[in-house]
């Protein structure tokens, strides 16, 4: 499935967990520095210099080079996820942030406020920069790069970007959920078998 | 007996810098390559497929295979022959910041409660340089290990008592499979995972992280109660069904690393060390003639294959084949 951002809260609703998607248009990056800044702006009644209504927030920190005054990347992938986990709830509630993009998944509170304000939670493959680099189309600016290359936030224009695939969707299913409960009882079946669990 | 001076070592310390982050070590391709061929889950094979497809093409156009460089450390084993005349850790912290100048590596190191990034790699104590002697060897060994932090995130370590560790090492397992489920997703499966046993904690934390950095993700552990343990500990990782990015599917783990050290008599500390798909590890051996050879050049897979028994997802096995270096 194709989508463009600004995302609506259709989009979204029609998807489910393991569809795969290809998106396009604008997003931004976003890591732990950033986040905190943007809660930071929260506190204190600033806007955030992206407008985060509808948009997808790609966990990420490009490597990029300036050239002719023109930043040019040379490859981006996404970081872990988890590290965002307490951000979810005010980033989909407070700003209208529709999808979450990143990998090695989130947790119970990003499952909860994806489901409560219709989001998503696409997975991009984990440590594969140099394939995903070519679905950027421009590097549009950067703000907050006194934060350091990775933390900034990068406005990165995209086409065709995929595959993703829906990880977590807005009805309340996961597959990181699903995987882990089935992990669980197969570890119980191994240490029950070895004699550990008596 | 020919001198390794400064201006030498850099050279090498660039080149090992620069292959390390764009292609990954060869038996860590054979073994994704093996997986992908193995995976049954359809998901799961697609991302196996996307990894290898990342990885040949970032060798091919020299660009960093993953945008993170993780964490540099340099292992460094020095023979009794060596004549050296070069300060190890400045010189790889000067290829560090000169290939991150080139874009080889993106700027990542931060000070740790500050987060201030100087920008270029560079920051006390960076890289980890940690140093053996080998009288027996006639070779300076230079191995360097980017290791991604998305895995460090995953990792445990705990001190054991006798009662914990339990009837064959039971308590081992449990920890190693906990800590494997609780991980997810997050160290980019299919790892590596390295366990420390023994010594005090540091000890046991150092041996997990070398388990997974300096040996081939191929051989087999030369002690055989260790090279058991981890055949076990890789039929039973994998057959938890975490798989490639934690979506699900056979391979959760390329390979278990178990290295040991023995330790006092009230305690067994054990460390668990995940290593992302993305083995960015390269190493060299500049021998006292003066000849250098990268170690992955060296690295010749066995046509025969053993497989582990009982294990289809299983290490290759396939043997490094040591050439003695000739002794002048």
């Amino acid at each position: 499935m194709s989508l463009t951002t600004p995302l609506k809260d259709k989009d979204v609703m029609d998807l489910e967990v393991g569809d795969v998607v290809y998106l396009n248009g604008t997003i931004y990056t976003g890591r732990d520095m950033a986040h905190i800044r943007i809660m930071e702006c929260l506190r204190e009644g600033k806007e955030p210099p992206v407008a985060l209504k509808g948009a997808a927030i790609f966990h990420a920190g490009p490597v990029v080079k300036k050239k002719n005054e023109e930043w040019e990347i040379i490859v981006i992938g996404p970081t872990t996820s988890a590290r965002m986990e307490p951000f979810s709830e005010t980033l989909l509630g407070k700003f209208g942030v529709k999808a979450i993009i990143g990998k090695g998944g989130m947790g119970k509170s990003t499952q909860e406020a994806l489901k409560k304000y219709h989001g998503v939670y696409l997975l991009s493959p984990p440590g594969c920069a140099v394939i995903q680099a070519k679905f950027v189309q421009k590097l549009s600016t950067v703000y907050w790069l006194d934060l350091g290359m990775p933390e900034a936030i990068w406005v990165i224009e995209v086409k065709n970007w995929g595959p993703l695939v829906v990880a977590i969707d807005s009805h309340g299913k996961s597959i990181f959920e699903e995987v882990k409960e089935k992990a669980l009882r197969k570890m119980h079946e191994i240490l029950t078998e070895s004699g550990g669990l008596s | 007996m020919k001198l390794i001076d400064e201006k030498s070592l850099y050279e090498i310390a660039l080149e090992l810098v620069k292959r390390s982050c764009t292609r990954i070590a060869p038996d860590a391709m054979a073994l994704l390559k093996r997986a992908h061929s193995n995976e049954r889950n359809l998901a799961a094979k697609k991302m196996l497929e996307t990894m290898i497809k990342n990885a040949e093409l970032a060798k091919e156009t020299n660009k960093p295979l993953c945008q993170s460089p993780g964490y540099p450390v340099i292992y460094a084993k020095i023979g009794c022959a060596t004549k050296m005349e070069a300060n190890i850790p400045k010189i790889f912290q000067k290829a560090i910041i000169e290939s991150t100048k080139k874009g080889y590596l993106r700027p990542s190191i931060v000070h740790p409660m500050t987060r201030k990034n100087p920008g270029d790699n560079s920051g006390r104590g960076v890289p980890d340089v940690e140093v053996e002697l080998d009288p027996d060897i006639d070779y300076a060994e230079f191995i360097i290990s980017f290791k991604g932090c998305g895995s460090e995130v995953a990792n445990i370590s705990k001190v054991l008592t006798p009662v914990q560790v339990g009837k064959d090492w039971i308590g081992i397992k449990k920890l190693v499979l906990e800590s494997t489920i609780a991980a997810g997703g997050i160290p980019c499966p299919p790892t590596a995972i390295g366990i420390g046993i023994g010594g005090q904690m540091h000890y046991a934390a150092k041996l997990s992280r070398k388990a997974v950095s300096v040996r081939e993700w191929t051989d087999i552990n030369p002690d055989q109660e260790l090279a058991k343990l981890e055949n076990d500990l890789l039929v039973s990782v994998n057959s938890l069904g975490i798989g490639p990015a934690g979506i699900g599917g056979d391979t959760t783990a390329l390979t278990v690393k178990v290295e040991m050290a023995s330790t006092h008599t009230a305690i067994c500390p054990v460390a668990i060390n995940f290593h992302c798909w993305v083995a960015r590890r390269s190493g060299v051996r500049i021998y006292s003639d003066g000849s250098v050879r990268f170690k992955e050049d060296m690295y010749e897979p066995k046509n025969e294959i053993i497989p582990c028994k009982g294990n289809p997802f299983s290490a290759n096995h396939i043997l490094f084949k040591h050439r003695r270096p000739r002794i002048h």
